[in-house]
């Protein structure tokens, strides 16, 4: 017994210096690969922070002015965006729920599907839609919209699994319709779910929403693109702080609501 | 409260009135969230002033695109393995940077190993500071401030994830039980032999399992940051849609599917298998 305990220690402890020597292993080949060290990534961290205190700061508040219309269209894409996904996603959540699924194929495709939109970075998808719908808002709304509609429909699915079954029964016991038990049975328990889940992704969406631009989909990172690109570098540490306000205070207002639903 | 009989059923009340109070302001709070929402959301779709004939032609012209995407395009899959080789190596050295450098700071971070709380207070708000700002902005500025290449990318993951690490490595560090270090103290060890035989043999496994999941998120954020110039999978991904290469953009979107989904996947056989260790014991 003791000498079993002593060897699943030594397992153990072989098992961690196993891992630890594979991790360096694997560094070790990343940095030959790519051709760096650690010293080229401090000197360039040198670099980094003379162009931060030099030329970054102070930061240029001239033209504040126009920062007010991209931070408005970063919060009305996201809005927009979260509204419709939740349209979309909560049909697929009830079809892809194993208790109120059709069936089991319908079932693993709209999964499927959730997670291939779910996987795919936002900005591959605004990169995407582009061609299609033009530089600006529509295809950053479009892009907030699929990726919302991945993260929503795992989250309410999941949520729909959490149900509790009592209810539901008791109302098929009375003939209830379909209608009803999912108006009387299922919406009272899953309504604080859903707007849990719907303000994290309004949070996420959020963040998302402020650097899509960078790739054509309008807000906030289209305007630092551009001053980049002009070398207003001021301009860019406004709007740099402009989006940290902006995502502190939404997470503050989006996590005390959800404490309070939940 | 001497509570008689009368008394306690007074009592029982007032709890009950009051737990039908909270139940009844949360009842009105989702409602209000769920009109404020509905609200909002009218009138943000409203005030974006889409075009809706464009949306319309836009779908078409979407569709279009992907029924053009196919069949994936694998005969350059060379270039794009060894750009995907790139992003992977990318993030690793990124979020290896990051740990070694918040594994120093950290010690500063906790509470128990600080040398004092204001010190403590700066570099919590350090990484604070780090992580409040997105990977794709910081990537940006670097490639303003050391030119295109993996260099800035390596930088922007390693900047980011300092943010993250320092906090939950600071966390773990305070969550060591106090009696460990005391012996120690007690015994007159000085404070590199307290970190050496201490501190790292109880917090190996948490430090660990944090650096793999890191490893995970900065391996998504590594895609994304080919497009704004760090090179690797996104570069080739940029590339190939300005040249409307439409098959090759459809396999590089599967590559970078297939890599996503598996680390998704081997990160949450990873994370169930600490569980499992931490129950045993």
């Amino acid at each position: 017994m003791d000498i079993d305990l002593k060897r699943k220690e030594i397992y153990r402890k072989i098992k961690k210096l196993l891992i630890f020597i594979l991790v360096i292993i694997i560094i070790l080949w990343s940095a030959s690969g790519i051709g760096f060290s650690l010293i080229t990534i401090l000197s360039g961290f040198g670099e980094i922070i003379r162009f931060i205190t030099k030329d970054m700061m102070p930061p240029d508040l001239n033209d504040i002015k126009n920062l007010i219309k991209p931070t408005i269209d970063t919060l009305l894409m996201s809005f927009s965006a979260l509204g419709a996904s939740i349209i979309v996603s909560l049909p697929l959540a009830f079809l892809s729920s194993s208790i109120t699924t059709p069936n089991q194929i319908i079932k693993i495709i709209t999964r499927g599907f959730a997670a291939v939109l779910r996987t795919i970075p936002e900005m591959v998808w605004v990169l995407i839609l582009v061609p299609s719908y033009g530089l600006g808002v529509m295809s950053g709304t479009i892009a907030l919209f699929f990726a919302g509609i991945g993260l929503l429909v795992r989250s309410f699915t999941e949520a729909l699994e959490e149900i509790d079954n009592k209810p539901i029964e008791a109302l098929k016991s009375i003939g209830a319709n379909w209608f009803q038990i999912i108006v009387r049975g299922i919406l009272p328990q899953f309504l604080p779910e859903l707007l849990s889940w719907s303000l994290f992704s309004l949070d996420n969406n959020i963040r998302s929403s402020a650097i899509i631009g960078i790739v054509g989909g309008g807000g906030l990172g289209f305007l630092i693109q551009s001053d980049l690109s002009l070398f207003r570098f001021g301009q860019v540490t406004t709007i740099i702080i402009m989006m940290m306000l902006i995502f502190i205070s939404v997470e503050i207002i989006t996590s005390a609501l959800r404490r309070i639903i939940l | 409260m001497n509570l008689t009989p009368a008394n306690k059923d007074i009592y029982i009340d007032v709890k009950k009135e009051n737990i039908v109070k909270i139940k009844l302001n949360k009842v009105i709070i989702i409602r209000w969230v769920f009109y404020i929402g509905i609200i909002l959301f009218l009138i943000s779709t409203y005030t974006l002033k889409f075009d809706y004939l464009r949306l319309f032609t836009g779908t078409l012209q979407f569709l279009k695109l992907i029924i053009k995407m196919f069949p994936p395009d694998a005969s350059d899959w060379k270039s794009i393995l060894s750009s995907m080789i790139q992003t992977f190596q990318m993030t690793w050295i990124g979020t290896f940077t990051a740990a070694i450098i918040s594994f120093v700071i950290s010690f500063f971070g906790a509470r128990n190993t600080t040398p004092s709380s204001s010190i403590r207070w700066i570099a919590r708000s350090f990484g604070a500071l780090m992580r409040a700002i997105p990977v794709v902005v910081w990537c940006i500025i670097f490639v303003a401030a050391v030119g295109l290449g993996p260099l800035p990318g390596i930088m922007a993951i390693a900047v980011h994830s300092t943010g993250m690490l320092i906090k939950v490595f600071s966390d773990s560090i305070e969550e060591i039980d106090e009696r460990v270090l005391e012996a120690m103290r007690s015994t007159g060890a000085n404070i590199l032999q307290i970190i050496i035989r201490g501190i790292i043999p109880s917090t190996f496994t948490s430090f660990m399992s944090w650096f793999l999941l890191r490893l995970d998120i900065d391996l998504r954020y590594a895609t994304v940051l080919g497009m704004v110039g760090a090179g690797g999978i996104g570069f080739e991904l940029i590339y190939s849609i300005r040249k409307y290469q439409m098959n090759r953009t459809l396999f590089i979107i599967i590559c970078i599917l297939v890599m996503l989904l598996s680390i998704e996947y081997f990160n949450n056989y990873v994370k169930r298998r600490i569980a499992k260790i931490n129950e045993s014991r």
